[in-house]
């Protein structure tokens, strides 16, 4: 096929300079545009629009895999709980949505129980029961419906071989509704953090009667603040409009300024750009959830005062890290891992991601919000360039005095997270510690396969992980908890750790119910584990947005990092 | 020129069933699992086998081509949960990811790709072999340079620079024409032309520069002929040799170029397409490419494949129309 000798980023990079080019020049009327507001208040009314790269497909509760709820999804879909809407750290707390409260725990956290609100209401006007929440969890279990998110399947009793609804209609015993407005939660293990999971799509109500299988994306019910208007090309182009039937009164936490949301997906990245950074005509109301600026983007703007005021700046809790496979010689060696975890030069590795105001040098694994139990802690502390020469002391204590060759497997996706560009900034780190690094590149798919695979994984391989929601659990329960090692399948266990003191740790956390306790010791667990040297923490991506120049009310939590488009207005 | 018909179709049935059997072929050898990641990241070993069951992954592959071959031929139904989802004769299936019927997703994207290939087609013919016959007529002149020149930075140039240049010049700084957003010609044909003219614009420009120096190198190539000479001996005058004679034999090779590239347009234009956000086959079959979405690649590739034989097929009989020394077997 033509047309292909250039991927979209090598393209993004090169337009960088050109798209932006026009950034500062356009100030054109806006096309037919009501009058604005001038009093900096945000105020109902107008369209806003969401100028997107990749489309909201598969666009089914049941299918979404979300953290809170999701942003375009959130305006449709309403669950038991959901984020707070609320800048940086106070935005990583849960709230009620649906539910009066965040949920009630009993026997240790195993049983959770949620009641309804009064008055709730469907785009139709009928009523929201309980038993259409429970509905939806099942359908998320349905192979017709992949894609959701996999805890319910190990946390609800017997749910582990549940086939969904349409095969088994019996349903799941593991939730009982008693009665329209009360739901009822059985685990197999406790689970203190059961409230920041049903923030997920799978907790939204569908009721049984307008279920389309897996055309229901098409014409989803709304339960929330806005419904669907038409969903183009599966999810490419949506165009939402007020629920006339969701209550304000009954939703503390979204504000639904606008009455349209027109969400157009497929746009190239440095196109995007160049419209929010011009601003001509509607896309001066026009907002993106999913484009990054990049280095050069940022440099540019950096100069221009007016356009700096319109970067959003987030933190999503994500960890990009150096991994290691034990079992793969020598790094069953803990001095060679520990030797590698000193001659890292972070400063080098942050800057082939783009630079410091991108990303932020990581020392621990726990990303460095609050809610996730953050510690700050460095078992290697080798400054912000490394330290060879404590590296090759250390090289030579394993039995390597004149230096070792290993081999980095990475992705060969240009500019990615596990890109070559952070690879070879390793490469040339460890090779003044007197350690060679072969590379080893591979296509995104063979890469993937090849580290997730307990059989093929390799000794030494970049890694990156992000939570489903703010907490410890989920970030530190996939990458150390020996039980969750997954031998024919997708492991994320990198180290294949099975420590019973780790297992058990993370065994009487998830007990706790009180999430600030529960954090304190993740943090703890996170520090106890870094001493292993089993990953080498690299950093923690920064995200930086642009928005339209008449856009209020910008509202970036840390839960998701990105600007809340419930909370936005163009009035 | 029944038998010429007879002949093409049979030979095209074969090539999009040779086609469709190497990208099964190709699919499997490749790296990368549809129902894991269809899945998601997180995914256990017996939900990805619930999947791989649900998406007929467990036939082995001669078995799930000959599915694919029974449903072009007969149809098929597929379960969407809730009810059943008829798939009628000729069935190229149904999206592993979305659950779609993939004549429907085509349907829904056909429409965008044609109206970008077609009408992007009709610039570069009109200004590449307009630039062409100009330089090869006006040899020597300064005409001819700044024509040369035109071409060069044409073909020099990628279609993204040209792109995201004409969106800084005409949306941006002269704000004369809106950012494009796709509207259907049936919704409303001016708008659809408004929107479509960048992106247009951008594609022609680095065709027709192209077919600017086909056509110029082409048309000097005829016109040294000796069955010209002979013209011009017996005093026909020079504009009558261009039109009924040189253009003739000169636009050949133009034709057999353009039907080439109107079919692999079919395919669809990814890099314009993305640039200017217009939902095509291109960015489709990227997308289900990268998801492993077999069915969708098929049946894109398919599409592309029948645009290519159909083009071809076109251009024998224009040639034979251009050059009446061709017979149609």
């Amino acid at each position: 096929m033509r047309h292909l000798s250039l991927s979209s980023r090598q393209l993004g990079v090169i337009a960088i300079g050109l798209a932006l080019a026009g950034g500062t020049v356009a100030c054109g009327p806006k096309n037919g545009a009501d009058a604005k507001a001038n009093d900096g208040a945000p105020h109902k009314g107008g369209t806003l629009y969401v100028l997107n790269n990749q489309p909201q497909t598969n666009f089914d509760p049941a299918r979404l895999y979300t953290t809170g709820g999701g942003n375009i999804p959130g305006l449709i879909y309403r669950t038991l709980t959901t984020r707070t809407r609320a800048n940086g750290a106070a935005g990583n707390k849960v709230a009620p949505d649906l539910a009066t409260d965040t949920g009630e725990p009993s026997k240790n956290a195993t049983v959770w129980t949620y009641h309804l609100k009064d008055g709730l209401k469907y785009q139709d006007g009928t009523a929201i029961t309980t038993a259409d929440i429970k509905y939806d969890i099942e359908r998320s279990f349905a192979p017709e419906l992949s894609g959701g998110a996999p805890y319910l399947r190990d946390w609800l009793v017997g749910a582990a071989d549940y086939q969904g609804p349409y095969k088994d209609p019996k349903g799941l015993s593991a939730i009982e509704t008693p009665d329209a407005k009360t739901i009822v939660f059985h685990l197999n293990k406790p689970e203190g953090d059961f409230p920041l999971l049903a923030t997920q799509t799978s907790f939204a109500p569908v009721p049984k009667a307008k279920d389309t299988g897996a055309k229901y994306a098409d014409h989803p019910v709304s339960s929330g603040p806005y419904e669907v208007v038409s969903n183009e090309n599966n999810g490419e182009h949506l165009v939402l409009k007020r629920n006339p039937e969701w209550s304000a009164a009954s939703d503390s936490q979204r504000k639904a300024y606008p009455d349209t949301i027109d969400v157009q997906s497929g746009l190239d990245q440095a196109v995007i750009n160049q419209r929010l950074s011009a601003g001509v005509g509607k896309d001066a109301d026009a907002v993106t959830t999913d484009t990054n600026l990049g280095p050069a983007e940022l440099a540019k703007i950096s100069g221009d005062k007016s356009l700096a005021s319109r970067v959003g700046t987030g933190h999503f809790g994500y960890t990009d890290y150096l991994a290691f496979n034990p079992k793969v010689k020598p790094f069953d060696n803990i001095k060679v891992r520990e030797a590698i975890a000193y001659a890292i030069n972070r400063t080098t590795v942050v800057n082939a991601q783009g630079g410091s105001s991108l990303n932020d040098p990581a020392t621990t694994f726990l990303p460095t919000q609050a809610a996730f139990g953050y510690t700050p802690y460095d078992p290697f502390p080798a400054g912000t360039t490394g330290d060879p020469a404590k590296a090759k002391e250390l090289l030579k204590e394993a039995g390597y005095p004149h230096g070792l060759t290993i081999s980095l497997t990475h992705d060969t996706d240009k500019g990615g997270e596990q890109g070559p560009e952070v690879a070879t900034a390793i490469q040339e780190a460890l090779k003044l510690a007197g350690i060679t690094v072969k590379l080893d590149g591979e296509e995104h798919n063979a890469y993937e396969d090849k580290v997730h695979t307990v059989k093929s994984e390799p000794g030494a391989f970049l890694a990156g992980w992000g939570a489903d929601w703010p907490s410890g659990g989920p970030f530190l329960g996939p990458i150390f908890d020996g039980r969750q090692i997954v031998t024919d399948g997708a492991n994320f266990n990198n180290a294949q750790l099975n420590d019973p003191a780790v297992n058990s740790e993370i065994d009487a956390i998830n007990k706790i119910t009180d999430l600030k306790t529960a954090a304190a010791r993740w943090g703890a667990l996170d520090k106890k584990i870094g001493a292993q040297a089993l990953t080498v923490p690299l950093y923690h991506p920064v995200y930086k947005r642009l928005f339209g120049k008449d856009i209020k009310n910008v509202v970036i939590s840390d839960w998701t990092g990105v600007l809340d488009v419930a909370q936005v207005a163009v009035k | 020129m029944a038998r010429f018909a007879v002949r093409r179709l049979l030979q095209a049935v074969l090539v999009l069933l040779v086609l469709a059997a190497v990208l099964y072929a190709v699919f499997y050898l490749a790296p990368g699992d549809a129902a894991r990641l269809a899945c998601g990241p997180k995914c256990s070993t017996a939900t990805v086998a619930q999947i791989r069951e649900q998406m007929g992954l467990n036939d082995p592959v001669y078995v799930q081509f000959w599915h694919f071959l029974q449903g072009i031929l007969a149809g098929h139904d597929y379960s969407t949960g809730a009810g059943t989802l008829h798939c009628a004769a000729p069935c190229l299936g149904q999206s592993y990811r979305t659950g779609d019927l993939v004549s429907h997703i085509i349907a829904e994207r056909l429409p965008a790709t044609a109206s970008l290939a077609l009408g992007a087609m009709v610039l570069w013919l009109a200004i590449g072999i307009g630039t062409g016959l100009l330089s090869a007529l006006r040899r020597g002149t300064i005409v001819e340079r700044l024509l040369t020149g035109f071409t060069l930075v044409g073909v020099a140039t990628p279609v993204f620079i040209t792109g995201i240049l004409l969106l800084l010049l005409f949306c941006s700084w002269l704000q004369w024409l809106p950012y494009p957003t796709y509207v259907p010609l049936t919704d409303d044909p001016q708008q659809w032309a408004w929107n479509l003219l960048l992106p247009w614009l951008a594609l022609a420009l680095v065709e027709a520069a192209k077919y600017a120096r086909l056509t110029r190198s082409s048309m000097l190539e005829t016109l040294a002929e000796d069955h010209i000479r002979t013209f011009r001996a017996y005093g026909v005058r020079e504009g009558a040799i261009v039109r009924r004679h040189a253009l003739r034999g000169a636009l050949t090779p133009v034709i057999a170029l353009s039907a080439l590239d109107l079919g692999t347009m079919f395919g669809g234009a990814l890099l314009t397409e993305t640039l200017f956000g217009i939902p095509g086959l291109g960015q489709q079959l990227v997308q289900s490419v990268q998801l492993k979405d077999l069915p969708v690649v098929v049946g894109i590739v398919l599409v592309m494949g029948l645009a290519v034989v159909v083009a071809n097929a076109v251009a024998d009989v224009v040639y034979a129309v251009a050059d009446r020394r061709v017979v149609l077997t």
